[in-house]
Order: structure tokens, then C-alpha cells, then sequence
């Protein structure tokens, strides 16, 4: 559902996203893990068609980004790590706004709104200027947003930024419902697997696979930010 | 914390912007740098003529320089006003100062004097060359210059002491949000009312010494003869007397409006220092109204966009509902508003009707210069409008971007917001101009025709202007519209203009002349004078059209999001 094909970001000398490739099958979800300035943030506004890659493409539900930019967006919903809003708007018709850009007729954008408002416990500020919205409210809001359409692909940039421990953990239920529902979610997280370093993708695999190469063989089950920091001292460089 | 780190972010950012865009800082520096030399030469000549009248001049040049003072004190305090609720209460850069051990008191003058300069330099821009004038004409001494800069800075502190002290006690009573927002609609009102009341004072009396009497007494009228209650008689009464004008007590008065300056400044710093976290909190409420319940303007625009297709009717609701929930736009609004009421009025008294050949050239000329006129009226419409549309998407782009509509549907859906009302606007302006001129038909027909292909070249200038030189960090649409970006789209459209006015002179001319002819004139000759001018002009507009809507796309396409 999601293909990375040797995607590739520089500027000047600097390398952000070195050769990267990977898959992500239907229904899964990815967690993408790494240090600050990894190239995490990079590499999914070149999935997202937020950024131009120097080499390499993404494809989105079949679509290539770059050969068909609207087919690969139409499936996808992308919630950034600092979501703006358009602070003149209400909630209400941001959603609108959103579901319109996305083909949603006027009434089916308004239902979908009102739906998935009530649904992020934001009804009751349904009218409300998105300027008066509280930081985690406006979290809320865009992950809503990144909803409206029932998109097949779901890209998370930093989704726990400004949640409060309800909120995170209601999104972690969210997530685990979407990817029962068969979305493909891709999250990058610094609190959580395919882990990136200087651009490139140092290991890819599932949890017990990355906890397995960290060379965790006291049979104890270390935490994901041990293993995390266990393979980038390590100097891992292939696939588990 | 001293003061000096505290300024000093401000300070390296600048230096920073400097190094790493000279060209910029260059033009920058020289069209300020010609804007002061222009405003000086202006004043010279202009007090240089008063002050050679005799015995009433130098009355008038004094006169003149505490009505100079007097509004310089309303801008201060209006812009000092609206500056202290950024600088104070709403500003991202206040959170860590608050965060970071400093005393409000030290906090507060941090803040006074980025709100003193953010709110003066335009002041300085033009008060500096008018006293650097006043010297030169009256030949004054060095005194004079010292006694201008002190006065200058004691005279800066007053209306700015104030200012934080109105805007203090307006956040203690309203939202931030909601002040900022009447303040701002407050300041277009109060702008447009006083371009207006100038133009009707008719300054071109002045070139009639006759005429002066009469506007002495107006000064008079006007308070320029100044309460001695008030710091700008004080400024005045400290100046004349180093000016060598007249026999005075500078120094009493220049004490009036130091200690002033002082005890407000000390005022607002104890004010400050006592409530500033109250107010503060205050600021950062929200002000909920409506809660769960659908806005009418939201209702009334859904039904409104049905009839268009796909996105195109949510982007065009979104951007009429961001449009009519901005403030500053309505600000711009009446300026733009009061700017075009003064414009017909000088169509309708230019003294154009006595039939002489001259006044019939000065016409024919008037007839062809309207077109770029209304042309460039309407480009400094655009300027506001058109060139800040996708700034003012600001970090939102990244919703817009990732959303499966193409670059070119976006460009597009921008256009024709800014087209329609915009080539409505320059038709009516220059169809109601000719008609105040006594143009002739044919020739009106001629210039509304040119204003279509016209009208678009200039928008789409203003697109890619707008998207080549984004300001993304503000959602103030007037700060967006003073950037470099926005004086490089004037020029452009006055380059444009210039060109298309040019090529189409001669058949206008050749059409003009025809009019008045009195033997008859064939209609091919006719026709054919038309399509030269449509050729010329059009074409050269729509080729403008089309390589900016070229640029425009790429800088879309480069902009990316957040």
C-alpha cells in the first residue's frame, strides 16, 4: 500500500533522505523512528507531495506521488507534526473545507464533519474560530481533517505532539481501529518500526525483529527506545 | 538580563538578514534612502516659499510646525497603541521572557522599546528630513539640531507611554483578540478620515498666496495653535526659538516634555509591572461565541457555491470567510475606500473646461494619462488584496498542497477571486473618470476593453510576485503588502502599465482627435484605430498574463508547506 523507491533528498552536500526504500503492506502499521534531524519530517512531505524528492518516488495506493500527485493524495490522509489551521475558520467549516478539497459533496462534507467532531470530542466548539482552540484541540481537529475523506493511507508526522495522555492513548485506539479497518498508517514518533539515521534506513522489521537485533538475549523485553539507541550505537545498516 | 541581551535576538535576526540577503538590503536601503531625500527636498522648497511671504511666512512655517507635531502625536498614539498589543500581550517571543527569570520591569522596557521603534521609524522617516528643512531654511545653528534629535526622543516616549497604557487596560477589559481587531478596523476609520480631511483642506491654495489668509485661519481652527497642556506645543515652543524664529523659552518647555516623557514612561513601567501577568492570562483566552451552533455567514456562503463544482467552491467559501473575518482587510478596506473617493474628487475639480487649445491638449492628455492612472489606482488595490492571498495561506499551504487538487486549480481559483471584483473596480474608475473628463465614447470603449487583458496581467503579476516572496509569518495583510516583494509587483505593474499606456497613446490620440473633428471620418479608419489599440495593449498584457502565471506555478510549486 505504501512503496518507497530509493527516495532520495539533498540540499547542496547536505543528504537528508539517503536511497530509501521499503513497503508497507495494507492494513499495517509502520512506525518510523528516529533521532532529531534524521529525516523523518523530510521523507514524509516527499510521501505527501509537500516536497520535490532529488531522486526516487513514493507510491501511495498504487498512485506515484510524482507521475499522478492527485490519485496518490485523493487516498491519503497526512496529519503534519505542527499542524496550522486556518485560524479564521470554525472548526465546523474547516472540516467542510477539507472534505470540499477532497471531492466530498457539500452535504456529505458537512455529515462527515459533524461525525468525526463529535467523534474528537470537539461538538460542542463546532462553531468556534480554530484561533480559539486549544493546542491539543487543534491536534484533534487536524487528525480529524486527515479522516474526513476515509483515506486508505494515513501519514502521521509526530501524532502525539501537544495530546495530552487521554488524547495519545485514545489515538493509539484509533489507530489500532483504522489498521483492523485495513488503513495503512505510517507514523513517525519519537516516542515509540523501521528506524532512520542520517537519511538512511538503518533497519526494518517488526518489533520483536528490531528487539532481536538489538541483541536483547537475556530473554528480558527492553523498551523501544532502548533498542532504538541500541542499533544506532550499533552502527546497524541492514535489513532484519 | 540586561536590556542589551534582551534586544538582542531582534537585533542578530536583523544583521542576519542583512548577510544573507544584500540585494535586498540594498534596494531597500536606497528607496528609503530616496523616500528621505525626496520628503527633504519637498519640505525645503515648500517652507523655503512660505518663508519668503514677508511678514506672514514665517507665521505660517510656524504654525505649520506644531500642526507637524500635532500629527505625528495621533499617528503615535494609534500606532503605538496597536503595536503594544502585539509586543506586549500577543507576541510568540513573550512566552520564554516570561518563562525566563526577568522582572516585568525589566520585561517592560524590553518591550517599550521594540514597541517605540516598531511604531516610530515611519515617523522618523518623514520627521527627520522636515526639521533637517526647517534648519536649512531658517539657517539655524547647531543648537537647533541638538535641540531636534532631544525632542525628537522625549517626544517619541510620550504617545508610546500611553500606548501601553490604553492597551493594558483594554486586554484587562476585552479579549486581546477582539481589541486587536476593533483597533485595527478603529485605525483604517481613523486613517481614512484624516487622507480625507486633508484633501478637502485643497493643500493647491497654498500655491496662491491670496488664498493663505484663509488657511492660516483654518490652521487656527484646527488646534495647530496648539494648548499649552499639550506635548506637541511644548515640542514646538523648545524648537522655535533655536530655530531663531522668534524669542522664546526652550528650556522650560523642553523640561515640560522631558519630565512628562519620563513620569510616563515610570507610570506605564509600575502598571506594567503590577498587572502585567493578569493581563497576560487574560490575553490568551479565547473568547468562545458561538459553541456548537453553525455561523449565518458559513450557511449563507454554502448555499452560495453550490452551483460551482469540485473544490472550487470550498476554496472559494473558505477565502471570502477568511477575507470577511480578517480585521486588517477591512482597514484596508476604508483606506482604499477614502483613497478612491479622493480620486474622483480630483477628476471632478481639475480645471480642464474653458475650451482654450490648451486646456483641450491638457485634456487629450488627462484622457490618455486615466487609463494608466485607473490602472494603477487599481494595482495599489491589488497590492493589498491580490499580492498577500498566498501569504495569508501562511503554514495552512500544507493543507492545500497534500489535498489531490492540482497546482494549477489552486492558481486559478486565486485568480478569479482577485480578478472579478478587481476589473469591475478599474472599469467603473476609469469609465466614471472619462466621464467627468467629457472622453468620448468611442475612447472609453477603447480603454474598457484594454482593462480586461489588463486587469488579469496585474493579478497574476500579483500571484507570482506574491508566491516568489511569501510572508508566511504574519497574517497581517497591510505588513504583508509594505515587504520587499510587494514594492518589486508595483514596479512591475508600472513598468507594465507604462508599456501598455505607451502603445496605445497614438491611436487614443489619433481617435481623440477624430472625435473633435468636424468633417466626417470614415468608420474603417475608426474600427481600425480601435483594433490597433486592443492589439497592442492586449496583447502585450496577455503575454505579461501569461509569463507571470508561468512564474507563478513554479513559486507555487516551490513553496512546499509546513
Amino acid at each position: 500500500m505504501i512503496r518507497l523507491e530509493r527516495l532520495q533528498k539533498t540540499y547542496g552536500a547536505l543528504v537528508a533522505v539517503d536511497d530509501l526504500s521499503l513497503e508497507v503492506e495494507p492494513g499495517c502499521v509502520f512506525g518510523f523512528l528516529g533521532r532529531n534531524g534524521a529525516g523523518k519530517t523530510t521523507t514524509i512531505r516527499m510521501m505527501v507531495g509537500l516536497l520535490e524528492p532529488t531522486a526516487g518516488t513514493a507510491v501511495l495506493g498504487g498512485h506515484d506521488i510524482r507521475r499522478a500527485p492527485e490519485a496518490a493524495k485523493a487516498v491519503t490522509g497526512y496529519l503534519p507534526d505542527h499542524p496550522f489551521l486556518y485560524d479564521k475558520l470554525t472548526a465546523l467549516e474547516f472540516l467542510r473545507f477539507v472534505g470540499g478539497l477532497y471531492g466530498l459533496g457539500g452535504a456529505e462534507a458537512g455529515r462527515r464533519a459533524r461525525l468525526l467532531l463529535e467523534e474528537f470530542g470537539l461538538g460542542r466548539m463546532a462553531g468556534e474560530l480554530t484561533e480559539t482552540l486549544s493546542q491539543g484541540m487543534r491536534q484533534r481537529l487536524a487528525l480529524a481533517a486527515a479522516l474526513v475523506h476515509r483515506p486508505r493511507v494515513l501519514v502521521l508526522d509526530e501524532p502525539m505532539v501537544g495530546l495530552d495522555p487521554e488524547g495519545a492513548l485514545e489515538l493509539r485506539h484509533l489507530v489500532r481501529r483504522l489498521a483492523g479497518d485495513g488503513v495503512t498508517i505510517f507514523l513517525s514518533t519519537h516516542s515509540l518500526a523501521g528506524i532512520v539515521d542520517r537519511g538512511r534506513l538503518v533497519i526494518v522489521g517488526t518489533l520483536d525483529d528490531l528487539r532481536a537485533r538489538a541483541g536483547s538475549n537475556d530473554g528480558s523485553s527492553p523498551s523501544l527506545e532502548t533498542v532504538f539507541l541500541d542499533i544506532l550505537h550499533a552502527g546497524g545498516d541492514g535489513r532484519a | 538580563m540586561t536590556l542589551a541581551a534582551l534586544l538582542q535576538p531582534r537585533l542578530l535576526s536583523l544583521r542576519n538578514v542583512v548577510r544573507r540577503d544584500r540585494l535586498r538590503a540594498v534596494t531597500v536601503t536606497g528607496l528609503v534612502g530616496l523616500f528621505w531625500l525626496a520628503c527633504f527636498l519637498l519640505f525645503t522648497r515648500v517652507l523655503g516659499y512660505f518663508h519668503g511671504l514677508g511678514t506672514f511666512g514665517p507665521f505660517l512655517t510656524q504654525r505649520l510646525l506644531a500642526l507637524l507635531f500635532l500629527t505625528f502625536f495621533g499617528v503615535l498614539l494609534v500606532s503605538n497603541t496597536v503595536t503594544a498589543l502585539t509586543t506586549y500581550y500577543l507576541a510568540a517571543e513573550v512566552t520564554p521572557l516570561l518563562a525566563a527569570p526577568l522582572s516585568y520591569r525589566r520585561l517592560h522596557h524590553a518591550r517599550f522599546l521594540e514597541t517605540v521603534v516598531a511604531s516610530s521609524w515611519m515617523v522618523l522617516l518623514v520627521g527627520l528630513p522636515a526639521l533637517l528643512a526647517y534648519g536649512v531654511v531658517y539657517r539655524a545653528g547647531p543648537l537647533f539640531y541638538a535641540g531636534a534629535l532631544a525632542v525628537l526622543l522625549a517626544f517619541l516616549v510620550i504617545p508610546a507611554a500611553v500606548g501601553v497604557l490604553i492597551t493594558t487596560g483594554l486586554v484587562l477589559v476585552f479579549p486581546a483578540r477582539g481589541t486587536r481587531d476593533a483597533l485595527m478596523v478603529g485605525v483604517g476609520l481613523a486613517v481614512a478620515a484624516l487622507v480625507v480631511a486633508i484633501r478637502f483642506l485643497r493643500p493647491e491654495r497654498l500655491a496662491d498666496p491670496s488664498a493663505l489668509v484663509g488657511f492660516a485661519s483654518f490652521l487656527g481652527a484646527f488646534g495647530a495653535t496648539g494648548s499649552p497642556y499639550l506635548p506637541t506645543t511644548w515640542a514646538a515652543e523648545t524648537l522655535l526659538p533655536l530655530l531663531g524664529a522668534r524669542p522664546g523659552e526652550p528650556l522650560f518647555y523642553f523640561g515640560m516634555l522631558a519630565s512628562t516623557a519620563a513620569m510616563l514612561f515610570l507610570t506605564s513601567a509600575a502598571v506594567v509591572e503590577r498587572v502585567f501577568l493578569i493581563a497576560w492570562s487574560r490575553a490568551q483566552t479565547g473568547h468562545v461565541r458561538a459553541g456548537a451552533a453553525e455561523r449565518p455567514l458559513s450557511r449563507w456562503l454554502a448555499v452560495l457555491v453550490r452551483p460551482l463544482q469540485g473544490p472550487s467552491g470550498c476554496l472559494f467559501a473558505k477565502d471570502v470567510t477568511v477575507f470577511l473575518r480578517d480585521a486588517s482587510q477591512w482597514s484596508q478596506l476604508l483606506l482604499v475606500s477614502a483613497l478612491v473617493g479622493i480620486y474622483l474628487y480630483n477628476f471632478s475639480a481639475l480645471p480642464l473646461g474653458d475650451g482654450t487649445p490648451l486646456a483641450l491638449a491638457m485634456r487629450d492628455l488627462a484622457t490618455i494619462l486615466n487609463l494608466g492612472l485607473g490602472a494603477f489606482v487599481t494595482t495599489a488595490v491589488a497590492v493589498r488584496f491580490v499580492f498577500p492571498m498566498v501569504s495569508l495561506e501562511g503554514h495552512a499551504w500544507w493543507i492545500l498542497r497534500t489535498a489531490p487538487v492540482p497546482l494549477a486549480q489552486l492558481w486559478w481559483s486565486k485568480f478569479w477571486i482577485g480578478y472579478l471584483p478587481l476589473v469591475v473596480f478599474a472599469e467603473l474608475l476609469v469609465a466614471t473618470t472619462n466621464g467627468l473628463l467629457h472622453v468620448p465614447s468611442l475612447v472609453t470603449v477603447a480603454f474598457l476593453l484594454t482593462l480586461v487583458p489588463l486587469m488579469a496581467a496585474v493579478v497574476s503579476l500579483g500571484l507570482a510576485f506574491g508566491a516568489a516572496y511569501p510572508r508566511l509569518d504574519t497574517q497581517n495583510a497591510a505588513q504583508i503588502a509594505t515587504g520587499f516583494g510587494a514594492i518589486l509587483y508595483m514596479l512591475a505593474c508600472l513598468a507594465l502599465i507604462a508599456l501598455v499606456v505607451a502603445l496605445e497613446a497614438w491611436p487614443v490620440s489619433r481617435l481623440l482627435w477624430q472625435a473633435r473633428s468636424i468633417a466626417g471620418v470614415a468608420a474603417t479608419r475608426t474600427a481600425a484605430l480601435l483594433a490597433l489599440a486592443a492589439v497592442t495593449g492586449g496583447g502585450t498584457s496577455l503575454g505579461a498574463f501569461w509569463v507571470a502565471k508561468r512564474s507563478g506555478l513554479r513559486a507555487l510549486a516551490r513553496l512546499g508547506g509546513t
